[in-house]
């Protein structure tokens, strides 16, 4: 029996002891960061950042790493530790990791939880299988090549003997650890490009899931702030005389650590929090933004596109190439501030001690949360652990940390558990925003209708809750191409295409939200190259597939740009939402797509139908998708379902508009979301690929607007280059 | 001292079949009863204002927004929250919703499943339209509408075999 892994000291998986007759594998998972945002740095000694644990039961447990937010990930992280594992799916339950233990990293953004754990995960899941395997055969005393794992089984194939992976745990955790295990071909995969159901789904619907708003822990109060209604504004006095008379008031506290300064009301219940808040009687000091006003900011974001950029790209005109253009174009294309408004408003509960610090949050940035907290409160990181919750929506909101702050801070001061919570005013006013933008574009074609010419300037701000850019980084290409995906990264072959940004600086806080840079910028190229075509006298189409090349791959920054793979979706959604069929009176077709990141290749074909009043209505949303192997087609299918509605919700209404320094909405009446009644037909159709697998969180939002802003042109002939779309009063719009 | 905030001690709601006594000021929603007072943490705060539709109980079988109404609006009322419509999903509801794998992030979908619930009470075959009527105050910004609309289809069918 001879076991062809050899130990390597070096090795990133290590088998944990336990006192238990358990196999419990810890893994240093090196997860690189995407090109261009830095690489992990090697692991010094052991520090794993994933658990894989198979107890005497047969239960696997595997420690998911990412929040879930509502992209599936407790449910696809494990689905791939369980294929290369062999597990029975039915036996594979998740545990949240918290802080503290070890792990690397627990953030989770960028669409890259699937990518970034792909390779790691599949290594883990494999390193244990043969692991069982090797115990197995050891047990029968047989040759380990006449062994195979399958469904939580080892099975010795001569004899049919089979031992279960928990009757084998406790000799597997005893064996070596092997390197380089083998990895199963994708041909032979079971549960890998499965549909399965996501795992907190039961817990879900029998309202048993513990979200961050569900927590409670004994002697836990209840607070809620009254915040600076002027961003950046202070509290100037405060006078808790009322407020402290509101029943079941305990304190008012000051809070100064989250994005606006303002007075915390501790109670014994949510509501008495709510009520004694009203009671407080609070002068401000507006501080130096009293006077900014969203729309004058507006124009001078139009105005700043038309200024001298730094340059992003700059492509290279072949010799012999003609750049003559027989027709120019100009446009600018506006995006406003946006807001996540996920339905879970923002809160935390911390409980802050002298050498003990414990935090529960519905976050995806535990790691920053810890860093933070440990800082504000002056306690050594080590000290604090944070517990992430299940999340009410993410969309990068909860990439933020300032309500965690907030809760630290009054717990503090309270000397209490303290959960913080949230109306859905302050959550709609006192967040950070997706920054607005304008993006000017310039363009023509020649005599024969190819484009000979392509310019598209952002100007727009930094994510200003991670600070601001250093004087390098201000004059820095990498820095603002970083800054605007959608731009720079333009996926077409056009001769003498640049690119460029003007930063424009704001007070308003911006960081990240549903696919960070690229929407706005996606929403001026996919438009832009529409008005091309019209201007060339071609169909949008045909004009998009000339201009890629089915065999050209390119970079772009440090982002890979495939274009074949992008024909194929265009191609693809056009033949299945029938491109040239004729539609009815008054409707109209659009199409866009997009390469995310340098990853997702994704497109659609939209329909608009127009209404005698001018009101628009999205009918139909056609989407072809490459992200490579799908581990659940489900989840696949669900985050472009959702990124259709994020996506509509920005052009039916989405906007966050500022006076005097203050947001102007504060509810879902104000802040139009689409609703069950606005949600069009999806169909959606997925390329397979053998690729590695590519995110899918946010891909799916930036060619929803130009796809259906597109079939609004072509319905109506009106091109839509301001988002949200502005309808006529006729249509319940602007009067 | 204003009378509103002296806790109403005599209160007692019928929630989910059980008589509970539910000590809290009479202003005070029915939301934040059930959330605080009563340890229900089903029942989701998602506005305040009774635009989402995430509070939706049930009160004698009628849709309610809890965060609209108070303790006294409900007493000698049957209240059904999440928790009550079945612990063990089995519901019809409950059982289409797994099947379609409708939840995303899931924050909502308690509000959704006691719309759709009470919805298929009055009305065993739905169509799309008097979906739409029924479901379009609850938000969803994950954007599972789709597969609201089909588990909706799924409960009705499975309930009228």
């Amino acid at each position: 029996m001879s076991d062809p892994y050899k130990t390597n000291r070096r090795c990133f998986i290590k088998a944990i002891s336990t006192s238990s007759a358990a196999l419990v594998l810890g893994f240093h998972l090196p997860v690189a960061a995407k090109p261009g945002q830095g690489g992990a740095a090697p692991a010094k000694g052991f520090v794993p950042n994933a658990y894989l644990r198979i107890d005497p039961d047969g239960t696997v447990t595997v420690t998911v790493t990412k929040s879930e937010i509502g992209q599936g990930v407790r449910t696809s992280l494990p689905m791939i530790v369980a294929e290369e594992l062999e597990a029975d799916w039915s036996r594979v339950v998740v545990t949240q990791a918290t802080t503290g233990l070890g792990f690397k990293s627990l953030g989770t953004g960028g669409s890259w939880a699937i990518g970034g754990n792909w390779t790691p995960l599949r290594t883990a899941g494999a390193t244990a299988r043969e692991m069982l395997v090797s115990a197995a055969a050891a047990a029968w005393s047989v040759d380990r090549a006449t062994c195979r794992a399958e469904k939580g089984s080892v099975v010795h194939a001569p004899t049919g003997r089979r031992l279960g992976y928990g009757e084998l745990a406790e000799a597997a955790s005893k064996l070596q650890v092997p390197t380089n295990p083998p990895l199963k071909d994708p041909k032979n995969y079971t549960i890998i490009g499965t549909r399965r159901p996501r795992i907190d789904g039961r817990p879900i619907v029998t309202g048993t899931a513990t979200f961050g708003l569900d927590v409670r822990l004994p002697g836990m109060k209840f607070a809620t702030i009254l915040r600076s209604p002027v961003m950046g504004g202070k509290v100037a006095k405060w006078d808790d005389k009322r407020a402290m008379t509101s029943a079941g008031v305990r304190a008012v506290v000051p809070v100064s650590s989250g994005l606006a300064a303002g007075v915390a009301v501790v109670a014994d219940s949510t509501w008495a929090a709510f009520k004694g808040r009203e009671a407080l009687d609070v002068t401000w000091d507006n501080g130096p933004n009293a006077a900014f006003d969203g729309e004058a900011f507006r124009k001078k974001l139009e105005e700043s596109s038309h200024a001298s950029a730094i340059v992003t790209r700059k492509d290279a005109v072949a010799a012999g190439t003609s750049v003559t253009a027989a027709r120019s174009i100009e446009a600018t294309y506006e995006y406003p501030f946006q807001a996540h408004a996920t339905l879970e408003p923002m809160n935390c509960v911390a409980d802050v001690r002298d050498g003990r610090t414990e935090i529960w949050a519905p976050t995806q940035a535990p790691d920053r949360i810890r860093e933070r907290v440990a800082a504000l409160i002056k306690q050594p990181a080590e000290t604090i652990t944070v517990h992430v919750t299940m999340s009410g929506g993410g969309f990068g909101r909860r990439l933020g940390v300032d309500y965690a702050l907030e809760a630290a801070e009054v717990s503090m001061a309270v000397k209490s558990p303290v959960q913080v919570i949230w109306s859905r005013e302050d959550d709609m006013r006192h967040g950070h925003f997706q920054p607005a933008s304008a993006n000017r574009m310039t363009g023509g074609v020649d005599a024969k209708g190819a484009p000979v010419a392509w310019k598209q300037v952002k100007a727009g701000s930094y994510l200003s809750i991670f600070g601001p850019p250093s004087a390098a980084e201000r004059a820095s290409s990498d820095y603002w191409r970083d800054a605007s995906w959608g731009c720079y990264d333009n996926p077409y072959s056009i001769p003498g295409l640049e690119t460029g940004y003007v930063p424009v600086d704001s007070p308003v806080p911006t960081g990240p939200w549903r696919a960070v840079y690229s929407p706005s910028c996606s929403f001026a190229r996919e438009s832009f190259v529409d008005e091309l075509a019209h201007a060339a006298g071609r169909d949008p189409l045909e004009f998009r597939l000339s201009l890629l090349d089915p065999a050209k791959k390119f970079k772009a920054g440090n982002l890979n740009i495939d274009q074949g793979r992008l024909r194929s979706v265009l191609a693809l959604a056009a033949e299945k939402a029938q491109w040239t069929r004729k539609l009815p009176p008054g409707w109209g077709r659009g199409i866009a797509g997009n390469v995310y990141d340098g990853d997702t290749c994704l497109a659609y074909v939209a329909e608009a139908s127009t209404g005698k009043d001018g009101s628009i209505r999205v009918e139909r949303m056609v989407c072809a998708v490459d992200c490579g192997i799908v581990i659940n087609p489900s989840g696949v299918e669900a985050q472009i379902e959702g990124g259709i509605a994020f996506g509509l919700s920005t052009v039916i209404g989405g906007e966050i508009t500022i006076r005097a320094g203050r947001v102007e909405q504060s509810s879902f009446l104000d802040y139009p979301v689409i609703r069950m009644d606005q949600m069009p037909k999806v169909e959606i159709h997925i390329v397979p690929s053998t690729a590695s697998p590519t995110g899918m969180g946010e891909p799916p939002v930036p060619p929803v607007a130009p796809a259906v802003t597109n079939a609004i042109f072509n319905a109506t002939g009106k091109r839509i280059r301001r988002l949200p779309v502005r309808l006529p009063a006729a249509a319940g719009g602007e009067k | 001292m204003n009378e509103n905030l002296i806790p109403q001690d005599g209160l007692r709601l019928t929630v989910n079949g059980t008589q509970r006594p539910a000590s809290a000021p009479p202003d005070t929603p029915l939301l934040w009863i059930l959330r605080d007072v009563l340890g229900l943490t089903g029942s989701k705060f998602g506005c305040g204002l009774g635009v989402c539709g995430a509070c939706t109980v049930l009160v004698d079988g009628e849709p309610v927004r809890s965060c609209m109404s108070t303790g006294p609006e409900v007493a000698g009322k049957k209240v059904t929250t999440i928790e009550g419509l079945s612990s063990d999903a089995s519901h019809p509801v409950q059982r289409a919703w797994l099947a379609e794998d409708v939840a995303q992030c899931g924050y909502c979908q308690a509000g959704q499943i006691m719309t759709a619930a009470a919805l298929l009470a009055r009305n065993p075959r739905p169509t799309d339209a008097d979906i739409d009527a029924a479901m379009s105050e609850n938000v969803c910004r994950c954007g599972t509408y789709q597969r609201i609309r089909a588990a909706i289809h799924r409960a009705a069918a499975e309930m009228k075999s």
